[in-house]
């Protein structure tokens, strides 16, 4: 069909690229005035299966990719093909950056309309000159030491030179903060699951804080609405880690950081495989790096769901249950996370009150 | 229309209970002067009697009120003591009373035994103590348990209140018993609005600029918080950059600057910056050169006035007499000073000399009315860089020149 908008979503066997595609699927294949066709893009085909996706097994580095992205006319690319990783590998900087690298030569040569990505608040680096708020503008400028971002901050400095080489492809990248949910895997989930949480010594930084149905949904959003440019996406509320880890119900572990930063030095020259022992890389646990929202809420137009309370007490409520019971996570006994699901479904209502209001 | 509607009813809810009290108090009123008209003529019986009954009257009243105000405070607080127990009550004020330096313990055992009435002897007395008591001890494992649980609120720059709160008496000895601050112009600052402080630094550690702002909350009416802009190496620092930011400090930085002042804040800036605070003893009060401006262009920027304020007294409570800049460098310092007491003494040195201090705050220099793009006319912010230093040190010196004594003034 001719009027039907074609979406590629690359990675999607991953948990971001499968959460992403049966969001766009379930929400717009109601939808007869605007009809949209989703391709998933992955080395293997994503279990369970996802009702509706049309799958095409292939890698993003494969030479015929411009080919598919032509004939397929596919307008719009969500690229969530990226392995997290703490270290630095030659096979994971091949298909992070080597992968977008080709995808985007791939779609400025296939006429496609918009691409998405998703990076992270890392690319802008923990220094001790960072403004308490960090606009978009700002130079990025992140620590080149843990494997997936450095690999986050080669992408977004080629892409720097790409939207300046194709000024009429849209392109837009959003940065998230620390991801927190129950079932993505990221540095603050890694962090917030042991035993004791490590931090520095006498150090209390301000962190942001998404929750993962926000970044799945704010992606849905940017894929769905032209909104070209950087976007910082986070929860209002701005806290310090120790609140978070209070929050959390996660005792601290203090250490002196000229130890921590020593130890660390130790373990990475290590040889042995996944021997990691900070999960957040020590800048951000000692430095601050806050990105100002004001973007968000005016070009973005998203307002994410969750507050940063809400998931953190959700996330608690799971680690509680977690000591008692092995396997899925029984939440339905958690009073203090139905509360907040009441709270947020109240507050969406109204904020879909009020766009209506302002609509007519 | 619904609204209103509520609202009229909410009034009319509230307005009997309003009635009521009005309406008690004029009674109590009417009552005493009635009480008076009858101690004039105490000769009859009749009226003695009736005074008696309208005491007995009172008392009930009383009662009563005083049973509804500690309905009324258990609904706000939602707190209920424990029931009563004389070993337990003896406990708790044993246990409270050590707490307290031994004068003030005898101190407070002379004023109890001032007041001994027949109310000691009555069992109500202490049963009022041992609810206070009580809710003390529950408040205070309260605060502890919220700390532990990170159940307290900070604002998106990092400011904590309840932090603030603990840390208040220490601050608040320091400013009026140990460095005697007194302060004038404090009308100066704007009751609302945004504003900017320019201050001269001096001193190892920022003393000056806790007591700028110990100042400004203890004598302006509207006790605005003050919000410090601090310099970038304090943030590389253990335990300094995050008391700093709980105490609702901000780093130096004209992003951070103009975000301020566009939210109204009052921020104090020093623009001699680690110049001023690592000055030696001999360079005392002359103040050294102004960074590059960039107090100016906030201001200039964002239209806020420029209030000078001149501190005296800060630069003798350390006396630097050189300055190391090997071990500076080794450490990573912007500077390394050797002073009269440190390194020698150790940790003992950054204990204060007791000076006497005097805050002056002085007219304001209006900026609002400069033109949209004039915080890139370098002309014009090196000349009102130039106004800004010179006032201040002509303040600096008009107060030295009144000054007799470094410890008494």
């Amino acid at each position: 069909m001719p009027d039907e908008k074609v979406i590629l979503v690359t990675g999607v066997s991953g948990f971001w690229g499968s959460q992403v595609a049966s969001k766009l699927l379930s929400d717009l294949s109601f939808d007869k005035e605007h009809p949209i066709h989703v391709i998933g893009l992955d080395i293997e085909p994503p279990s369970p299966p996802i009702e509706g996706l049309d799958f095409i097994q292939a890698d993003v580095r494969n030479p015929y990719l411009n080919e598919l992205l032509h004939r397929e006319q596919v307008d719009t690319v969500c690229h969530l093909a990226f392995k997290e990783c703490v270290k630095h590998t030659e096979a994971n900087f091949d298909l992070n950056v080597m992968g977008t690298m080709k995808l985007l030569g791939a779609c400025a040569e296939a006429d496609v309309r918009k691409v998405v990505l998703k990076s992270s608040m890392t690319v802008y680096g923990a220094y001790p000159s960072n403004p308490a708020f960090i606009t978009e503008e700002q130079e990025i400028q992140g620590v080149r030491k843990y494997g997936a971002n450095r690999h986050l901050l080669e992408i977004e400095s080629f892409c720097n030179g790409f939207r300046r080489q194709q000024p009429d492809l849209i392109l837009t990248i959003l940065r998230y903060p620390n991801i927190i949910g129950l079932r993505c895997d990221t540095a603050m989930t890694r962090f917030l699951r042991q035993p004791t949480a490590p931090v520095l010594m006498g150090f209390d930084p301000r962190m942001q804080i998404i929750h993962e149905k926000d970044v799945i949904n704010s992606l849905a959003h940017a894929v769905l609405v032209d909104k070209p440019g950087v976007y910082n996406i986070a929860a209002e509320e701005v806290m310090t880690l120790r609140r978070i880890t209070g929050l959390s119900a996660k005792i601290t572990f203090p250490i002196f950081h000229p130890l921590a930063y020593g130890s660390q030095d130790i373990i990475n020259n290590l040889v042995v495989e996944g021997l990691t022992s900070f999960p957040i890389e020590l800048d951000f646990l000692r430095y601050e790096c806050v990105g100002d929202l004001e973007k968000m809420r005016t070009k973005f137009d998203y307002q994410p769901s969750y507050t940063a309370i809400e998931a953190l007490r959700e996330f608690a409520g799971e680690q509680r249950l977690r000591r008692y019971i092995t396997g899925e996570p029984l939440l339905e006994y958690d009073q203090e996370r139905l509360k907040d699901t009441l709270d947020r479904r109240q507050r969406e209502r109204e904020l879909a009150d009020q766009s209506e209001v302002k609509d007519e | 229309m619904v609204e209103e509607q509520k609202s009229t009813d909410d009034e009319k809810a509230i307005d009997p209970q309003l009635d009521h009290k009005d309406t008690s108090l004029e009674l109590s009123q009417a009552d005493e002067t009635s009480q008076e008209k009858s101690g004039l003529s105490a000769s009859s019986e009749f009226a003695s009697e009736q005074v008696i009954d309208e005491q007995e009257v009172k008392r009930r009243e009383l009662i009563t009120e005083l049973d509804a105000l500690v309905e009324r405070v258990q609904d706000v607080t939602g707190y209920y003591a424990p029931p009563f127990s004389r070993d337990r009550l003896i406990y708790l004020i044993r246990n409270s009373f050590d707490q307290y330096s031994p004068s003030a313990g005898t101190s407070l055992i002379r004023k109890i035994s001032h007041t001994i009435h027949e109310d000691i002897l009555n069992i109500e007395t202490w049963k009022g103590v041992w609810y206070v008591i009580n809710y003390i001890v529950d408040s205070q494992l309260g605060f502890i348990k919220r700390r532990m649980r990170g159940e307290y609120e900070t604002d998106e720059w990092g400011f904590d209140p309840g932090f603030v709160q603990a840390v208040t008496p220490f601050i608040e000895f320091m400013y009026d018993t140990y460095f005697r601050v007194e302060t004038t112009g404090i009308e100066n600052i704007p009751e609302e609005g945004r504003a900017m402080l320019v201050s001269n630094h001096s001193g190892v550690l920022p003393w000056d600029s806790v007591m700028i702002a110990a100042a400004v909350y203890k004598e302006h009416p509207s006790q605005r918080l003050v919000r410090n802009l601090f310099a970038t190496w304090f943030v590389s620092l253990p335990f300094f950059a995050n008391l700093f930011i709980k105490l609702g400090q901000i780093l130096a930085n004209e992003d951070n600057g103009i975000r301020l002042l566009e939210q109204e804040q009052l921020i104090a800036v020093y623009p001699e910056g680690t110049k001023g605070v690592g000055k030696l003893f001999k360079d005392r009060y002359r103040l050294a050169r102004f960074g590059r401006g960039g107090f100016v262009r906030m201001a200039l920027k964002t239209g806020a006035m420029m209030i000078p304020v001149s501190v005296v007294g800060a630069e003798e409570i350390y006396i630097s007499i050189a300055k190391s800049q090997f071990i500076a460098d080794l450490i990573k310092f912007p500077f390394f000073p050797i002073s009269l007491r440190w390194p020698l003494l150790g940790p003992l040195a950054f204990i204060p000399f007791p000076t006497k201090w005097y805050i002056d705050f002085g007219e304001p220099i209006h900026t609002d009315h400069y033109d949209g793009n004039s915080e890139n006319n370098l002309a014009l912010v090196s000349e009102l860089s130039d106004q800004v230093r010179n006032i201040i040190q002509e303040m600096l010196l008009e107060r030295l020149s009144k000054r007799k004594s470094i410890f008494f003034g």
